[in-house]
């Protein structure tokens, strides 16, 4: 089973916030990106591929692939899970998928979606998941940066 | 200080911090310490002691980068105050730098609400869009969050300035002078000190004390330090340049839309690309703005052009001038669908490759670039090279702009794969793999320059001041020592 240092829920992914911060702050060399549309594109997977850091090896698979590779596997690398929705990280935890903390790093506006803090915007949908989550004792935060304060939701 | 001069400080807060309507390199040039610093000394009639004034500050807050809030107030203001303080109290520039600090806070009110602040243009702009009229969106992007903010800017700079003419009889005042004196110096310490530790390597603190000491002890010209890091640094990324100039196969011809069309939706977005920047959207509104003029030529139904338009006003966020391949890519999508042509999805296209833009392009030119020409230009400034500090600036604001145009170009020309090419190529920049060790160089340099200039000061002083910089390296321990406690 792999060793998931970070869950981390971004609609940016690979961001600036999380090259140089958290990547550094973890020592994390290995991430998965959870994410069935771009598993499938050949362009977007590669361009993602291509922004992480020569050192890390990266994978962009879909939520049941993610869910193969994470419950197989050595624990010997210190893995990030990034997903653009919170629906995936659902998923996971249904496919036996052990998440202890899920951090929320960054949910740009779009129709349907309200403001809960600064960067963060939930459809009503997108929090109950996350209350859902929460009650089965996992920690949920809203943290942009490493410096910032966690919000427990 | 007349009304004149205050009304002029106003306008060069709004303008040095406001990053809009200087062709994107306002963030890298006026915004900077030294540079306003140095335009505060040109209003009030004494520019060597504004700029120097500018350089301490800029040292003060070289570990500065923008991802998310920093801790220290805002730069800008900041040097405004400090070369004001030197020029009108009669200050050195350290001593005007330390009553200066506090107030660089007042401008962490401007930052902190500005995000949320916009978001009321946003509503406005949706309200009149919803209601079937057609907004302007250069009006929303543009116009009204600039009046708001130099609205705010002369508020705060008034207030600052006020305060510290105020406090003018108490400020100037031998033992409290003395006191901001060594408060400067302690601050100075603590920069510097953080710098190094964060590119923590025993081969970058060595290079760091022989610049330091070689400067000292040899009082070796920063004109010569500057020629030959250029060189090297010309050496080390000529490839990158000639493989960025070299024409490649282009994918896209020019269908309804010219050169000069490309060219106006590029300087749009470079003067407008964060001005009604948000939280709800971040820079959304502004690529809705960048491609107002490609609409308007792609459409000729003004209810096409307003919801096209509006389709471009969702979140959108991305480093500025490496992420311009996306624009451009997006424009050749645009036009094609105009003439009925089957394309990729836009919104999926834009929302996938900004992030990714993003990440690559801050760790670049605000954590590679900006710190390396910058501490050049404060070096040459302390050594009283004031004509020549302008050449890193210029180089630097060279770089992104030619980063920046050739990435909307190759957008637009050579299609999405261009973006891919330029991450490589930020990634395996020479200049970036070895970013540490001409950093900790250059700070050598710029602290073996800044303590011969204050060698005079230091020597009258010499016991407070050691006694300061032992305060300060103590002070930086038990900081990262309790640092690595929360963490763990």
């Amino acid at each position: 089973m792999k060793n998931i240092v970070l869950t981390r829920i971004d609609d940016r992914l690979l961001h600036g916030q999380v090259i140089v911060s958290w990547i550094p702050l973890l020592n994390i060399d290995e991430i998965v990106i959870v994410d069935d549309e771009y598993a499938s594109d050949e362009f977007m997977a590669n361009l993602i591929k291509e922004a992480a850091p020569d050192y890390i090896k990266v994978n962009v698979l879909s939520v049941n692939e993610s869910a193969e590779y994470l419950n197989s596997g050595s624990n010997d690398t210190n893995l990030l899970l990034l997903s653009r929705y919170v629906e995936n990280i659902e998923k996971l935890i249904k496919l036996n998928v052990i998440i202890s903390k899920v951090n929320i790093g960054g949910l740009g506006f779009c129709e349907g979606r309200k403001k809960y803090v600064n960067a963060i915007h939930m459809s009503d949908l997108e929090l109950d998941i996350l209350k859902n989550i929460a009650e089965k004792g996992i920690a949920v935060e809203v943290q942009m940066l490493p410096r910032d304060k966690a919000i427990i939701l | 200080m007349t009304v004149l001069n205050l009304i002029l400080l106003s306008l060069l807060y709004f303008w040095c911090s406001s990053t809009a309507l200087s062709l994107g390199i306002g963030y890298y040039t006026l915004y900077r310490p030294i540079i306003s610093g140095m335009i505060t000394g040109l209003i009030l009639g004494d520019i060597v002691l504004g700029m120097l004034a500018g350089s301490i500050v800029n040292i003060i807050y070289i570990d500065f980068i923008s991802t998310g809030g920093s801790l220290k107030g805002d730069q800008c203001l900041t040097a405004i105050i400090a070369a004001t303080a030197a020029i009108i109290l009669k200050l050195s520039p350290i001593e005007a730098s330390a009553i200066a600090y506090p107030f660089g806070y007042a401008g962490i009110f401007i930052w902190k609400y500005r995000l949320s602040i916009n978001s009321i243009f946003v509503r406005k702009y949706d309200e009149k869009y919803n209601s079937g009229l057609s907004p302007n969106i250069a009006i929303y992007d543009g116009v009204l969050p600039q009046i708001l903010l130099y609205l705010m800017s002369t508020i705060v700079i008034l207030i600052a300035i006020g305060t510290m003419l105020m406090l003018k009889n108490l400020i100037v005042n031998e033992s409290i002078k003395h006191i901001l004196l060594l408060f400067g110096i302690f601050m100075i310490n603590i920069s510097i000190i953080n710098v190094m530790y964060k590119i923590k390597n025993n081969i970058n603190i060595i290079l760091f004390l022989v610049m330091l000491v070689f400067v000292c002890a040899f009082n070796i010209s920063s004109n010569i330090i500057l020629i030959v890091l250029l060189i090297i640094l010309l050496f080390l990324s000529y490839k990158d340049f000639l493989f960025s100039l070299y024409t490649k196969t282009k994918t896209h011809e020019n269908k309804i839309l010219n050169k000069k069309d490309l060219f106006v939706s590029w300087f749009i977005w470079m003067n407008f690309s964060h001005s009604c920047y948000n939280y709800e959207r971040l820079q959304g509104m502004a690529f809705a703005h960048s491609m107002k003029n490609i609409i308007k030529k792609l459409y000729k139904d003004n209810e096409t052009r307003m919801t096209t338009i509006n389709k471009y006003t969702e979140f959108f966020n991305t480093e500025p001038n490496i992420g311009t391949p996306i624009h451009g890519y997006i424009i050749s999508l645009e036009e094609d669908k105009s003439l009925g042509n089957e394309v990729a999805d836009i919104k999926y296209m834009k929302k996938g490759m900004m992030g990714i833009a993003a990440g690559l392009g801050d760790s670049f030119t605000q954590v590679v670039l900006s710190p390396l020409f910058i501490s050049m230009s404060l070096m040459l400034s302390l050594d009283n090279k004031y004509f020549e500090a302008m050449i890193p600036v210029l180089l630097l604001s060279g770089i992104i702009i030619f980063f920046s145009y050739t990435g909307w170009m190759n957008g637009y020309y050579v299609g999405r794969d261009s973006l891919i090419e330029r991450i490589n190529l930020v990634k395996k920049s020479k200049i970036k793999l070895f970013f540490p060790l001409f950093f900790a160089s250059i700070l050598g340099a710029v602290t073996g320059k800044l303590i011969k200039l204050n060698y005079s000061i230091i020597i009258d002083d010499l016991f407070n001041i050691i006694v300061v910089t032992m305060i300060s390296i103590i002070f930086m321990i038990v900081k990262t020592k309790n640092k690595g406690k929360i963490l763990r």
